[in-house]
């Protein structure tokens, strides 16, 4: 017995050294050596071991580099290495400082960018090229060289253009704000072959579209050190505590600096808990809530008059009879208003037809509240449509207090600045748009937009590409007007058997489709409405697990393909139900650049190690493949294709010519050089010189965005509007909340109004709630055992306590939710803060991972907003992730019941995970 | 007593409760064998079962001046550390991916869950750590006396090579904050990242915390935040005075929103979380905070500054950590430190 103890004595000494590369066992102090009695409390003698820790901190080594997961955090990190390994990573937490006042951006990072490591050498790594043995998304491979596998792929692809044309090749990667270089290494390809580019921003419905209709811009946010300068911060619909983990601080703080915060989300939620005012709102009526605030500031005479009249369209004449804006004869973009000093009608500067480019009034006076026989103005419209939205009525609609709502209306009218905060919690309704302008309208009112601590302020996506010229110059080396540009969320319901039920003014949506592509309004690839997409290459991304209307995908788009390739550094759930997997280097073993709506500062990723095993950066891999065409192309002799679209005879042999510039750009950093020294934010940097520490921009550039940087200040947006008077960039060159395009004037949609949520179904009671957490950034981290451990190990639907004792589950059942679209189980955890009759599951579960059946898409299905498919008005037109139809999925509705596994569920519940991985 | 004491703040009104703290401490210290059921730093929903479950009701700590062991939590009690079967569902056509047992507890398992008053729900994060306490319990129940406070700093430490493995020490702590690790027989906890604090550096919970929410420093140093908060503004309070051990770690206590239908009501009047939970964690004392720093927040929402709020700003971590290098604070008798 005595032996064994010291044996084990010794050996977890050994163990403990063992663990610590490079860790001799300490010195140990001769026990006989102290005598006198042992006091640890004060004094203790042998603390030779102490060593032991102070060498567990230690490394050989340091390189910063920085996660692409779409988090829109881009924090700077500092990756650890010993004996070859990285062991650990620590925010470098070295953003330099905006100013005395401002809390600083330090230390930026969250739980998951806190263990990435552990994807690095996780086992879902992906380690050679691999090409599929089996059915899709079985699992079973068999390795390839990279030879072989790309031979693969260009051989198909050209096959493709010849045969059936380039337009059925699709290349899909989202965000290249998070690394512009490896998503603009695939968008060349893309350009210079002919490919489909689609979207993402629209199709994951993180575009505010109201934000493209009021002001003409994608979305333009505050960075989130100017929460700091705000009285009056409403988190509508944002989580921020779980989804902006890097930033939540800036709101808290501000909290003590005397604003006050309010929270309106239907559920109590990681936010709420640290709220002045938590709005309980039930889900859906956002709009409805605005829209009362907005009556009692109008009703109160609480609105800024002098900024309403210049910067918003709410004086300009519409016509009665028609509902359209007055305007000239035969003039689409010209418009008036009438001018309270002289009486007269005096037409609107600014707007895209006015020959002034200023929206400044030089002395006239319009007059908000002119009526006559024939024209009112948008002020006077919008007040009468928003004589239904009294406080009582919108308490009633809401399920709020009126105490609640009034004070709340009272204190956002009259504390400034006031801001809100708007999170994909809103934005992922049907109505989003509308929801997105009663919102914008609140801060419009209230004279709050374009000033420091105020606005609107949508954080859903890392969608900004500060450096945006050289990126684009990078992306689309021809131009935009040369590329095939596809709002995904159209061109995956169209080739996909997703059908959408509803009737819109008794009407199918296809119809609306058909229309739009008709006129030219929104592109619909491929072109020949009788070929199907026949390839598809994704990388950055998880297409399929994320897409809406999963399971009608699976059964037919997916069936469709004949080519489905990936490029991931981890098997995620596209790349399981791939042809042919693609090792790609991960965030810590490539160059790249990042920045982010949430901050003014760019900063690097860098190879901490080369790449592990036999992966390549996207960037090194698109370029083999492009040479890899080229000699294909060569070897059969084709001759030069004819694109008949752009007029442009491609000579294949010539595309890795073509996509390296010939040569210009021999390594990664080239192109980050290449996009810097492009862009007015970064001109005259250098990658070298990220890698010092994170750099503010410099200035903006003016074709991109509308405030300026300013020392000493955070970034806010519309500065040049508000303070220089610039047109914004709409039809009415103001912030347009009156819409008269036909479509939205059917629809009663030319001003903000509340829509109740679609009711999918009768048939269902429960609102289907997927929103973003904190335990995953989409899919990314949803499988990483650390992580998980510190959940619940598989997949969780939320319920509210009442929900289920109706229903007879208890926490931790296995449940099965489901409606006509498809079904899932998962195991269940009672919430009480969860609201009654919603169903809540963060969003980004791998379909693989702990589902008995199915995944948290199956129950949606695709639903295209007709008016979100307009084009040809003014400011309205598709433009690439700024304006196209968006994949909402609030308004889905399911019902659910407790599930009893099957014999076969319990073998794989299990026979699995007994493998350590 | 030793000559000074580390210590920290944590405002759980800043907390998100985002686990970055419970990574950092899981990547740098226990990481390694025998350690993975082991947070030295954990985040905890409260009200709550608490990790290990049940922590705060099991006993630990002194009662009148003697120690009350509690049992040993048992490894479900902490939660199971599972592994899942990657390498077969994706790469060898195995089945859907799972953990390898049905999991029933892991040390977040209630996580935002909280409670309820008259419908509606309420609760906050609780960090916690080893409170590096002044009377450690821990310390006291080692028959090795393999346990012990440094003196230069106060940081409480389980030798690992004196330690035999007797876990009098787990029984002994009312935070359940001191653990065993089965494969090497040794027990182990919190080191308050000494290594990094002799350095000048702020643990790695603090360090990583993107909340900003933690204040170290010596609470003997009156410049520092961590004495201010606790001395001279009266705003941070310890866990669990009751059970004797005199912590170490400090904690600003949380506000909830106000009911439906009470904006504007003081959270003493009608309060979303009840006081009495508050004095169950945090002591009578807790009252007098609330009411502290509601009046301050009001002061502030009112347009005038707050001193002590505008510190818990904690604009940067100069202002949030104020620890002198080691070798500059003191010469210790008896100490290793050269
Ligand atoms: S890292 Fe900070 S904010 Fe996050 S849970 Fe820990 S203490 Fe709270
Ligand atoms: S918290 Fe527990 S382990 Fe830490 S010093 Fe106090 S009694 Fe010891
Ligand atoms: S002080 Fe260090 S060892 Fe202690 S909990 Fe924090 S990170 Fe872990």
């Amino acid at each position: 017995m005595n032996n064994r103890r010291e044996f084990l004595k010794l050996g977890a000494l050994a163990a403990l050294g063992a663990s610590i590369p490079g860790c001799r066992k300490a010195e140990t102090p001769a026990l006989e050596s102290f005598t006198g009695p042992l006091d640890p409390l004060h004094a203790y003698p042998y603390r030779g071991w102490e060593d032991l820790y102070r060498k567990q901190w230690t490394w050989d080594k340091v390189v910063r580099s920085t996660h692409s997961a779409n988090c829109t955090g881009s924090c700077s990190w500092n990756v650890y290495v010993r004996n070859g390994v990285m062991i650990r990573e620590e925010q470098a937490g070295d953003y330099p400082r905006i100013s005395a006042d401002l809390p600083d951006y330090n230390p930026r990072g969250c739980q998951k960018g806190a263990c990435f490591t552990e994807y690095v050498y996780g086992p879902q790594r992906l380690r050679s090229p691999l090409i599929r043995a089996g059915e899709r998304g079985e699992g079973k491979w068999r390795k390839a060289t990279w030879d072989e596998a790309l031979t693969l792929i260009a051989g198909k692809l050209l096959d493709n253009i010849y045969n059936y044309g380039p337009d059925t090749n699709t290349y899909f990667s989202v965000i290249p704000a998070m690394s512009p270089v490896s998503f603009c290494a695939g968008s060349r390809l893309a350009h210079y072959t002919g490919g489909v580019f689609c979207s993402f921003y629209d199709w994951y419905c993180d575009l505010p579209p109201g934000e493209p209709l009021t002001w003409g811009v994608q979305t333009e946010s505050c960075e989130c050190a100017d929460w700091f300068n705000s009285k009056y911060i409403v988190l509508w619909g944002s989580n921020i505590s779980q989804t902006r983990i890097p930033d939540a601080h800036f709101a808290w703080e501000a909290r003590y600096n005397g604003a006050k915060v309010v929270g309106i989300s239907p559920d109590f939620n990681s936010s709420m808990i640290h709220a002045d005012l938590f709005l309980a709102i039930q889900p859906g009526t956002d709009a409805a809530l605005a829209l009362g605030v907005a009556k009692y500031i109008v009703d109160h005479n609480l609105y800024d008059a002098p900024y309403v009249k210049e910067q918003t369209d709410l004086a300009l004449l519409v016509d009665k009879r028609t509902s359209r804006f007055v305007r000239p004869p035969n003039v689409n973009d010209v418009f008036f208003f009438q001018d309270a000093k002289t009486g007269k009608r005096h037409e609107a500067p600014g707007s895209m037809g006015s020959k002034e480019k200023t929206i400044a009034l030089q002395g006239a006076d319009p007059d908000l509240h002119y009526s006559d026989g024939e024209v009112t103005t948008v002020f006077e419209l919008l007040r009468q449509k928003l004589a239904p939205y009294t406080l009582e009525s919108v308490a009633e609609t809401t399920g709020l207090a009126l105490n609640d709502i009034r004070q709340f209306a009272h204190e956002f009218a009259t504390r400034k600045p006031a801001m809100i905060i708007h999170g994909a919690g809103t934005n992922h309704w049907f109505h989003n748009d509308l929801i997105n302008r009663s919102l914008i309208l609140l801060v419009a009112l209230s004279g709050n937009t374009g000033k420091n601590g105020g606005g609107f302020n949508h954080y859903v996506g890392q969608e900004r590409v500060w450096p945006e010229r050289g990126f684009r110059a990078y992306a689309f080396p021809e131009g935009v007007k040369k590329q095939r540009m596809q709002n995904m969320t159209l061109w995956t319901y169209t080739h996909s058997s997703n059908h959408d039920p509803h009737l819109y003014n008794g009407k199918p949506i296809e119809h609306y489709i058909d229309e739009s592509v008709k006129n030219g309004w929104m592109p619909l690839y491929p072109k020949n409405r009788q070929q199907k997409p026949r390839a598809l290459i994704v990388w950055r991304a998880n297409y399929l697990n994320q897409a809406k209307g999963n399971e009608y995908i699976l059964k037919s788009l997916w069936k469709d393909l004949d080519l489905i390739v990936d490029l991931n550094y981890r098997m995620d759930t596209t790349a399981l139900h791939s042809d042919v997997v693609l090792p790609a280097a991960s965030y810590y073993e490539k160059s790249d650049i990042s920045s982010t709506d949430c901050h003014s500062y760019i900063h690097p990723f860098n190879k901490v190690l080369e790449p592990l095993y036999e992966s390549k950066p996207d960037w090194e891999i698109f370029r083999d493949l492009a040479r890899k065409m080229s000699q294909i192309a060569g070897e059969r002799k084709l001759a030069p294709y004819h694109d008949e679209q752009f007029g442009w005879d491609r000579d294949f042999t010539k595309t890795y010519d073509a996509w390296s510039a010939n040569g210009r750009f021999q390594q990664a950093e080239d192109g980050a050089n290449f996009i810097m020294d492009g862009s007015p934010e970064t001109k005259g940097m250098t990658f070298e010189q990220l890698k010092q520490h994170p750099q503010r921009f410099l200035k903006i550039d003016e074709e991109a965005w509308n405030s300026d940087i300013r020392e000493g200040q955070a970034y806010t947006p519309f500065q040049h509007q508000v303070e220089n008077k610039r047109p914004w960039r709409t039809l009415t060159g103001r912030q347009q909340f009156y819409l008269d395009h036909p479509w939205f004037l059917d629809f009663g949609e030319q001003l903000p109004v509340h829509k109740e949520p679609l009711g999918e179904s009768a048939k269902y009671p429960f609102f289907w709630n997927t929103p973003h957490g904190r335990w995953s950034i989409h899919s990314t981290w949803r499988d990483a055992r650390y992580q998980l451990r510190l959940q619940r190990g598989i997949p969780i639907v939320y319920m509210h306590p009442d929900d289920a004792k109706e229903r007879h589950i208890q926490d931790n059942d296995w449940v099965k939710v489901f409606n006509d679209n498809g079904a899932f189980v998962s195991k269940v955890q009672i919430l009480p803060g969860e609201k009654r009759k919603r169903l809540t599951m963060y969003h980004g579960w791998e379909r693989y991972l702990g589902f008995l059946q199915g995944g948290w898409q199956s129950p949606t299905v695709i639903k295209i907003k007709p008016t979100q498919l307009v084009g040809g008005y003014g400011h309205v037109n598709f433009r690439l992730n700024y304006w196209g139809p968006t994949g909402n999925n609030r308004d889905a509705r399911v019902d659910i019941v407790k599930y009893t596994p099957t014999a076969a569920d319990l073998r794989t519940i299990r026979r699995a995970g007994k493998e350590q991985a | 007593m030793p000559e000074h004491q580390i210590s920290m703040v944590l405002d759980l009104n800043k907390c998100l409760g985002c686990q970055t703290c419970t990574m950092a401490c899981k990547k740098l210290w226990t990481d390694g064998d025998g350690m993975d059921y082991m947070y030295w730093n954990n985040v905890e929903t409260r009200p709550g079962q608490g990790y290990p479950r049940n922590w705060d009701k099991i006993g630990g700590g002194f009662e009148d001046g003697k120690l009350r062991p509690s049992e040993i939590p048992t490894k479900e009690d902490y939660g199971q550390t599972f592994e899942y079967n990657y390498a077969e569902r994706l790469f060898q056509g195995g089945p859907q991916a799972m953990p390898q047992e049905e999991v029933r507890n892991t040390p977040n398992w209630d996580e935002d869950v909280g409670a309820m008053t008259l419908g509606e729900n309420y609760y906050f994060y609780l960090p916690r750590l080893c409170n590096h306490c002044t009377n450690p319990a821990c310390l006291e129940a080692c028959p090795r006396k393999a346990i012990y406070k440094r003196a230069e700093d106060g940081i409480v430490l389980v030798d690992q090579e004196r330690c035999e493995g007797y876990r009098y020490c787990v029984r002994a702590c009312p935070y359940k904050k001191i653990y065993f690790n089965e494969l090497l027989g040794k027990a182990q906890k919190c080191i308050f990242c000494y290594p990094r604090i002799e350095n000048s550096e702020a643990n790695a919970c603090a360090r990583q915390c993107p909340g900003r929410l933690r204040f170290v420093g010596f609470l003997d140093d009156p410049t520092s935040a961590v004495h201010k908060l606790v001395h001279v503004y009266k705003v941070a309070l310890g866990l669990f005075p009751e059970k004797g051990t005199a912590p170490n770690v400090f904690y600003v206590p949380p506000f909830n929103p106000p009911r439906r239908g009470s904006y504007g009501k003081s959270v003493l009047e009608d309060p979303r979380m009840p006081m009495d939970y508050l004095q169950y964690l945090f002591g009578g004392e807790v009252i007098d905070v609330i009411r502290r720093l509601e009046g301050e927040l009001q002061r502030a929402q009112n347009g005038s500054k707050s001193e002590v709020l505008q510190l818990l700003i904690g604009r940067d971590d100069q202002v949030r950590y104020q620890i002198p290098k080691h070798g500059d604070l003191i010469q210790l008798p008896g100490g290793r430190k050269a």
